[in-house]
């Protein structure tokens, strides 16, 4: 065969593969099954499968163009294999072909491919709100600190209570010194205290159904409380009391704790988020572990799962599908005004058209669940009172998820920087 | 080799024209067998930090003057379907034991031959590593190779070799036998 014959059809493959009819239906394939792909070492058993289909596409197309243009397989060899072919140029124009046959080659791409969509993502939110969100920024571990500081509350208002009731013991001491040897009326003066304290704890515990309640005189109160309860229980008549008196200091000493933790945590209470918790921890649990069955990549068969979880994975499913399909539309938008030279390669112009915007931020937002809306400010210092002592150790195993979770995409997001500075 | 596959995607595997010779390798055997510490320790990587594997992992390594594309796909019995999609091309089987797990060495017998019985592993060379040999209950090679009755496989090469992957031994004698054994049926 001439060799300028190889030289045309060599020409006519890169003029293909560079044309809309290769790229459009390959990018789609690309950008629409990149998701599950992450830079994880291991791979998941779903990636066989969309390097299956994409072998099956990418044969088709060629198999089509072959058939118009009127070469056979020796001669698309033949031009492929020739010098001309092997320069450092054309090496990029044939990867998606090769990556048909080299699945770390097509791993690779995906993986490309899903960051450069979750780097889009991102550029969007800014432009949305001019900055990232603290959660997507790297910067100090803001969890840590809180938590940090929470214990740190709950050690004083333990040392302080401990401090008032040992107090309290050695007044009372004292006065049982005194009046213990002259009078068997002790005995009813200690009932009269008791009854004091069940007073104090009752009006406590109905004082704790109000929301709004300031956090220092609630400790105090709460840690008196302790006092009380604790020196009636020293009174063997009145077990019930001091029983009453130790639940209120629980339930008051909790909420005075989580309060300025609540409102130091931006990141948290966003209006969604907090929406959440307060609804019922159970959905956020579930959307958590949606979540990470999602981006576990549906390793576990389908039908495992329970009916709940697998409706959510359907409208999880579906609801990435529609935003999915928006950045397509997005992205069909660019590709339509920049189809002359090699769309694949081109960059994406920076001003998204503005009828998708809202969807792309509104997904954004969703994955990174704890971007707070830019206008709503933190809340106020004042602690929501009275959450029972159980919700608040479901908020602790949330902020403990949470934090994995900040992890993991504050870790993605430098990835992102990295893979950026890079190219 | 290389006919499995047909039309298109043959040329496009001869398009990569590399200059070495690339070698499939399929890396099997039940979960705990250590398929994935052999495979790191193939690799020279660490093997200390292992998890049981969900779904699979590739490594490549350059040996003798090949490049070795080993795939080490998860044992789990709720995987084992899907061992036959990575069978396509393979070639060569490396099936991993646990030589010291005595009380699975049927279930072990009974996924290699069956595995033996595909259609793509007709003739294909396969290795066996009675793995654990570091650990004091392992069984000898020997009475692993006749409890598999492997004296009775007529239509391939197969060794085994006794080995630990935790600590390395017997790994490079395997990766020895896999060479001289690609080399001389590529030729």
């Amino acid at each position: 065969m001439a060799e300028d014959d190889s030289e045309w059809v060599l020409e006519s493959i890169v003029g293909y593969l560079g044309s809309p009819e290769w790229v459009v239906p390959v990018t789609d394939f690309l950008e629409n099954k990149c998701t599950v792909f992450d830079d994880e070492d291991e791979n998941k058993l779903a990636y066989t499968e969309i390097h299956e289909q994409y072998k099956k596409l990418v044969e088709k197309l060629l198999e089509n163009y072959m058939q118009e243009v009127g070469i056979n397989e020796q001669q698309f060899l033949d031009a492929c294999t020739s010098p001309f072919a092997k320069s450092k140029a054309l090496e990029a124009v044939f990867q998606p072909v090769l990556a048909t046959d080299d699945f770390q080659m097509f791993r690779s791409l995906m993986v490309h491919k899903n960051m450069e969509l979750q780097l889009q993502a991102l550029r969007v939110i800014k432009e949305r709100n001019g900055a990232l969100p603290e959660c997507l920024t790297d910067g100090v571990d803001v969890m840590t600190e809180l938590q940090q500081q929470e214990m740190k509350i709950l050690q004083e208002v333990l040392k302080k209570s401990k401090e008032e009731y040992d107090e309290e013991m050695s007044r009372r001491l004292l006065l049982e010194k005194e009046v213990g040897s002259t009078s068997s009326g002790c005995s009813s003066k200690l009932m009269a205290e008791c009854d004091e304290a069940k007073n104090t704890a009752s009006a406590l515990s109905q004082h704790i159904s109000p929301a709004k309640v300031n956090s220092n005189p609630v400790r105090k109160e709460g840690s008196k409380t302790a006092a009380t309860g604790g020196g009636a229980e020293r009174s063997s008549s009145s077990k019930p009391t001091s029983d009453r008196g130790s639940d209120a200091v629980g339930a008051r000493v909790l909420p005075a704790v989580r309060g300025p933790v609540k409102s130091a945590e931006p990141s948290i209470s966003s209006s969604r988020h907090a929406g959440e918790q307060s609804n019922s921890s159970q959905t956020t649990s579930e959307a958590w572990l949606e979540e990470a069955h999602r981006e576990a990549g549906f390793s576990k068969p389908y039908t495992e799962l329970s009916t709940s979880q697998q409706e959510q994975l359907q409208q999880r499913a579906a609801y990435l599908r529609q935003q999915r399909d928006k950045l397509h539309a997005l992205r069909k938008e660019q590709q339509k005004t920049k189809q002359s030279s090699l769309p694949e390669e081109a960059p994406s112009s920076p001003t998204p058209a503005p009828s998708t915007t809202p969807e792309a931020v509104g997904q954004s937002q969703r994955n990174g669940a704890c971007s707070p809306p830019p206008t709503s400010p933190p809340p106020p210092p004042t602690p929501h009172c009275a959450p029972p002592a159980q919700h608040s150790s479901n908020q602790k195993e949330i902020s403990a998820e949470e934090k994995k979770k900040l992890e993991k995409r504050k870790h993605l997001a430098d990835k992102l920087k990295e893979e950026v500075i890079k190219k | 080799m290389g006919e499995a596959q047909k039309g298109l995607l043959s040329v496009i595997e001869k398009l990569k024209g590399s200059t070495e010779q690339e070698v499939r390798i399929v890396l099997l055997g039940l979960d705990n067998a250590g398929k994935t510490t052999l495979l790191k320790s193939l690799a020279s990587e660490d093997v200390n930090t292992i998890t049981p594997t969900q779904g699979f992992n590739i490594k490549s390594v350059a040996s003798h003057g090949m490049k070795l594309n080993v795939w080490d796909i998860g044992g789990q019995r709720k995987i084992r379907p899907f061992w036959k999609k990575y069978l396509e091309n393979t070639d060569l089987l490396i099936y991993v034991i646990d030589s010291a797990d005595k009380k699975r060495f049927e279930e072990t017998g009974l996924e290699l031959s069956e595995l033996v019985d595909e259609e793509n592993l007709k003739g294909v060379p396969l290795l066996i590593f009675a793995n654990k040999q570091d650990l004091a209950t392992a069984s000898p090679a020997s009475e692993i190779a006749e409890g598999l009755n492997l004296h009775t496989y007529r239509d391939r090469e197969w060794q085994i070799q006794a080995c630990s992957a935790v600590s390395g031994e017997g790994v490079q004698d395997g990766m020895n036998w896999i060479c001289n054994n690609i080399v001389n049926k590529k030729k």
